[in-house]
């Protein structure tokens, strides 16, 4: 029973899976060797770690909120993970629920400001942003500490890259339950009702009973234990972690979910949108890159693709 | 009459005084400690650096004032910073007809840039974050062409009028005659009927409207000053460094709304004064140079800012609660 | 010459006509005025002849000549002057900013802020106001003078046109004396003024002539003195007088349901009543006297600092909605669009809002156990709707408020607060909203009833409470007439 509002939304998604295909198809006139699967396999990898922190970003901008707090909480969890873990297997199992313990944290204490003292979303995440990237070089001693060239536990590693399916890296699988699992959240769960809820309308919703201040910091840790998660796995891909390896993910992060049609505002949109979206962005950047772009053109035309998805599904109504 | 005047002007302005309460404390709290240090006071040389330290800061904060002002939020500070930064480091000659010339160009980038996020505002209807964050991109983008490489020179000139001293008033850093000229400047700006616009549109949008005033006009000024500011910044910048960078204005959309915070306007529009961010941000620098002089480890400095951001915040919080209950 | 005129104007909101091919005129030297119960399109009309906002067809003609407004703007400069119902006032900035806004005295470019002030004395001695400081926050007056200042603010501009919309529900008497005289003025130098109210002595001391408005359509203009207050009434009202109000069924239940002592909250100094099972209880008065904080303190919305509330014996904590929800008490608000529904979402979201919990498991929501009440209420209710997928925001006013009723009726609540659910409702809808309260009092629930419409509490309640400055002056339980209550409401006390 597909309604015409159902339809609206859903044009985010379906546009940025379709933008996305025929940027694999130019790329793959110009050279191709492109459209190689096992290319292809990568480019969905590289999309994976944008799309798992954009899982977070989705919960917090459905809710009409902004996580500015992403990148440095993906570093310093994927950087915890590597200093606790120390490359070792035998480790990870208490250093891998640290990290994410502390993503969780990190993210809730963004929620506890928010609704405890009406702190501006924009605010309170740009703050954490700062103490999470103060932590890491203040406690890292500058990125020259003993551990901070550890490895990232095999397992971890094996969880992102390895191939037991040839050809799909297991952190494409995990990415595809992940999306499942925010799927199902947003759509058959209490918890998702009450996101699309207080994200249309806080003020209707607390009338109807709805504990909003419990929906609004969950929801931020759940974006810090995204983000954690997309750390780990930059970590993994990268074997060790590194400073500022988070930078790039504030812009993709929202980019990602704004691609996928979600509004800004709150209230619309869904995860879907946001894989096609992360998609489209890797995509558009390794399609740039065939065509000898640099990283000037590269970032230039991301910012240009935002500014023509918000103009055609991201307007306001005219104001009277 | 006068003061009458001025009582109100206090009750109105608290979180503004605040603000410069708080100012004024970390200037006593780093004297204080540079004299336990170094055991002298703080002089000309100290005042030169922390000034020239601030501006480029400081003129990027005015510009976010104007947008926050407005009810919105401008991210691509750090975008046109680099891009002004990187066209004045480029372009720049040692003559002073190319000097004049390259430095009104930079401020001209910025106009535009800032027209440019003005304009996808108000005609695209459009979410200032998300535009910003757009532009933010593109002038990154641009930047990186106009200065592939970090370098580029200033002429000694330039940074000799920005950030130095006028050769019969050596005590007297320019930029501290610079930051009381963008005061005064602000005070006369604070009474055209456009600012008075700009402020009624971040009160209430509609009742604005409904007043007769033109929306779109004071937002696309709000936001070409803003760009303009950020020009400004830019350019302050590659003189003080004397040389420009790319990516040398990344921390800058970032402070600028810290120095807005922590100088008392509102995020949610048509309450605050550009002088208040121009605190702000020498608050954030007092704060390295507090943090500095008390043995705190510089790499810190992010984690003490962010927390310093939030105290200060919260502490405006509830002052603001506590005033209502007394009401 | 007429003045102003709109010609067949037609106006909607997302799928809610609020003006169907109205036309309207009035000319120079004329007070008109503009009567129609809530939603009859007064305010609409009103807002389209000022600018506010383009009417969907229709024409508007200044002094016999066609006029676009695009914008406010174009309004003002035409000479229309209008004081909105919801004030157009900005909260931060001064009064004396706020008069003289568009307009400040200038020095070369920049605003003289002390001619700014002196200005704005010279406006409120003009207009004959005393004890509004220039200098203070428009925010922090009280609304009686927030409405002055937005009187002197329209009156100052010297208008040839000038719309009032309820210029008087926030005044005092004193004070709506002043706008008479004001008005008068106005008249007398021949400019033309369309004002609003619904206090009936108001409209007969000072209109020329009436137009009577109905559910977003004109009925008649008439010469004032030939208007009598029942005629007025039976127009405004129109087909409802044929709309049999359902008797209260009879309360067999002496069950106390609920019971309020001594409770003290903001604008509520130590209230105490109590009602029984399958009782409609009417909470009367004049607007603005504490109704609305009653309800959204029973709701747990606004805090109370002392009292004690019992539902059915037991005291209910009351710090959140959640609480209120708990102890058995819902609360049905008036603007569904801001405090009720979510319009984008669909009809089973929004029914099923408050009891979700009731239909999930493990954190699930259980479609069917969902769609099994969604669907039992949109049949309960003849909500009409193609589907229950479908957007609330695209029914009509009366099924939207259907959808919000039902939402509450679904918390099996005992204790319902009705705060003016039937305003700007169709007629249907308004019957079925009848049929139904008394339905539910037939189940034995409680319920307070609030509206703006006295004949709504007259005929449907079984008792009535005057409230008046937060407090019960009165309570009237035999011979329920719209008449008693209002006659009990404006009954001016001794004091004060």
């Amino acid at each position: 029973m597909m309604n015409v509002n159902a339809l609206r939304a859903e044009r985010g998604t379906l546009l940025a899976f379709a933008a996305a295909i025929a940027l694999v198809i130019v790329g793959g006139i110009y050279r191709p060797s492109f459209v190689q699967p096992e290319n292809l396999a990568t480019l969905l990898l590289l999309a994976s770690f944008i799309g798992i922190a954009a899982a977070g970003q989705t919960f917090v901008v459905l809710i009409g909120g902004i996580d500015l707090s992403v990148p440095w909480v993906l570093n310093a969890m994927a950087i915890l993970l590597t200093t606790t873990s120390l490359g070792q297997n035998d480790r990870a199992w208490w250093a891998v629920p640290l990290a994410l313990g502390a993503g969780v944290l990190a993210g809730a204490l963004n929620g506890l400001g928010i609704v405890l003292f009406d702190i501006p979303p924009v605010v309170m995440t740009l703050a954490m942003n700062g103490i999470m990237e103060g932590l890491v070089l203040g406690l890292t001693g500058g990125f020259t500490c003993g551990a901070c060239n550890s490895y990232a536990p095999p397992a971890i590693v094996w969880l992102f890259t390895a191939k037991p399916i040839p050809g799909v890296a297991n952190g494409l699988l995990l990415w595809a339950l992940i999306a499942a699992g925010v799927g199902v959240v947003l759509s058959l769960t209490l918890l998702g009702r009450r996101i699309y809820a207080l994200g249309n309308n806080p003020l209707a919703t607390y009338l109807s009973g709805i504990d909003t201040r419990a929906v609004t910091v969950i929801v931020y840790a759940l974006s810090g234990f995204f983000a954690a998660i997309a750390g780990f796995g930059l970590a993994a891909f990268g074997q060790q972690a590194t400073l500022g390896m988070g930078d790039p993910f504030l812009f993709d992060s929202i980019a990602a979910v704004v691609i996928g049609g979600a509004s800004i505002l709150g209230g619309k949109g869904n995860y879907w949108g946001s894989v096609a979206g992360a998609i489209f962005l890797i995509v558009l950047r390794s399609v740039l890159q065939e065509y000898n772009i640099g990283e000037a053109g590269r970032s230039i035309a991301s910012g240009v693709v935002i500014l023509i998805a918000l103009l055609l599904y991201g307007r306001q109504r005219a104001e009277f | 009459m006068a003061r009458l005047r001025l009582r109100y002007y206090a009750v109105q302005n608290v979180p503004l005084l605040l603000s410069l309460g708080l100012f004024v404390a970390m200037v006593i709290l780093y004297i204080i400690l540079f004299a336990l240090k170094q055991s002298r006071l703080p002089g000309a040389f100290e005042l030169l650096t922390t000034v020239n330290n601030t501006l480029s800061v400081g003129l990027s904060a005015i510009g976010q004032t104007f947008v926050v002002l407005t009810g919105g939020i401008d991210l691509s500070v750090g975008g046109i910073v680099d891009v002004t930064n990187s066209v004045a480091a480029r372009y720049m000659g040692d003559s002073p007809g190319s000097i004049a010339l390259v430095s009104l160009a930079t401020l001209a980038v910025g106009a535009f840039a800032g027209l440019t996020n003005g304009l996808l505002v108000v005609y695209g209807r459009l979410q200032p974050i998300i535009v910003t964050l757009a532009t933010l991109a593109i002038w990154e983008g641009i930047a990186l062409l106009v200065l592939p490489q970090q370098g580029g020179s200033i002429p000694p000139a330039l940074t000799a009028i920005l950030a130095g001293t006028l050769p019969f008033l050596t005590w007297l850093p320019n930029s501290v005659i610079i930051a009381v000229l963008l005061v005064a400047g602000w005070q006369l700006l604070r009474s055209t009927p456009f600012l008075t616009g700009v402020y009624a549109i971040g009160n209430d949008e509609r009742a604005a409207r409904a007043n007769g005033i033109s929306v779109a006009r004071a937002k696309l000024g709000a936001y070409t000053l803003a760009g303009t500011c950020a020009g400004a910044a830019g350019l302050y910048f590659a003189a003080a460094n004397t040389s420009g960078d790319a990516t040398s204005g990344t921390p800058f959309t970032l402070t600028s709304i810290a120095a807005v915070v922590l100088g008392g306007v509102s995020l949610f529009g048509g309450r605050g004064s550009a002088i208040g961010s121009l605190a702000g941000a020498f608050i954030l620098t007092l704060l390295l140079n507090v943090l500095f002089f008390a043995g705190v480890n510089t790499q810190l400095q992010e984690f003490f800012q962010g927390l310093f951001l939030i105290l200060a915040v919260v502490a405006s919080t509830l002052v603001r609660r506590s005033l209502q209950r007394a009401r | 010459m007429k003045a102003i005129e709109g010609v067949a104007l037609s106006k909607s909101f997302g799928g809610v006509v609020a003006l169907r091919r109205a036309s309207f005129a009035a000319d120079g030297g004329e007070v008109h005025a503009l009567v129609g119960e809530n939603g009859a399109g007064k305010s609409t009309l009103i807002k389209l002849l000022s600018g506010l906002y383009p009417p969907d067809s229709g024409e508007i003609r200044v002094n016999d000549a066609t006029v676009h407004f695009a914008r406010p703007q174009d309004a003002l400069v035409s000479g229309i002057g209008t004081v909105f119902q919801e004030l157009t006032l900005l909260p931060f900035m001064t009064v004396a900013e706020n008069l003289m806004l568009g307009r400040e005295p200038r020095s070369g470019p920049f605003i003289d802020r002390r001619k700014l002030i002196t200005a704005a004395h010279e406006l409120f001695d003009d207009a004959g106001i005393s004890g509004i400081e220039p200098l203070e926050l428009v925010g922090n007056l009280p609304l009686a003078q927030q409405q002055i200042v937005e009187i002197v603010k329209a009156v100052s501009r010297k208008p040839r046109i000038i719309f009032m919309d309820e210029p008087t529900s926030a005044l005092a008497e004193h004070s709506v004396d002043w706008l008479f005289g004001v008005i008068k003025r106005l008249r007398a130098e021949g400019a033309c003024i369309v004002f609003t109210s619904h206090r009936w002595n108001e409209i007969k001391g000072i209109a020329d002539r009436i137009t009577v408005f109905r559910n977003g359509e004109w009925v008649a203009t008439s010469q004032a003195a030939e208007l009598s207050e029942g005629d007025a009434v039976e127009r405004m009202t129109g087909q409802r007088l044929d709309v049999l109000f359902p008797k209260p069924a009879p309360v067999t239940d002496q069950t106390q349901r609920l019971t309020v002592e001594g409770v003290t909250a903001k604008k509520l100094p130590a209230i105490s009543f109590g009602a029984r099972a399958g009782e409609v209880l009417g909470i009367g008065g004049l607007a603005g006297q504490g109704q609305r904080e009653l309800f959204l303190t029973l709701f747990g919305v606004n805090p109370h600092t002392a009292g004690t509330v019992r539902v059915d014996g037991a005291a209910a904590h009351l710090r959140t909605p959640q609480e209120a929800i708990r102890a058995g008490i819902a609360l049905i608000p008036e603007d569904r669009k801001t405090e009720g529904l979510l319009l984008p979402l669909s009809v089973r979201q929004n029914l099923a809002l408050a009891v979700l919990k009731r239909v999930s498991r493990n954190g699930f929501v259980r479609r069917a156990a969902e769609d099994a009440l969604v669907g039992s209420m949109v049949t309960s209710l003849a909500i009409k709707t193609p589907n229950p997928g479908q957007r609330v925001g695209a029914l009509s006013g009366g099924n939207q408020q259907k959808v919000l009723i039902g939402r509450w009726l679904l918390t099996d609540a005992r204790v319902l607060l009705l705060y003016d659910i039937t305003r700007g409702v169709d007629v249907g809808t308004k019957r079925d909203i009848y049929l139904l309260i008394r339905r539910l009092s037939e189940e034995g629930r409680t319920i307070l009833l609030y509206s703006t419409d006295t004949e709504e509490i007259a005929h449907l309640c079984h008792r009535v409470l005057i409230m008046r400055e937060g407090r019960i002056v009165s309570e009237l339980q035999h011979d329920l007439t719209p008449e008693a209550i209002v006659a009990a409401a404006i009954r001016v006390p001794v004091a004060s």
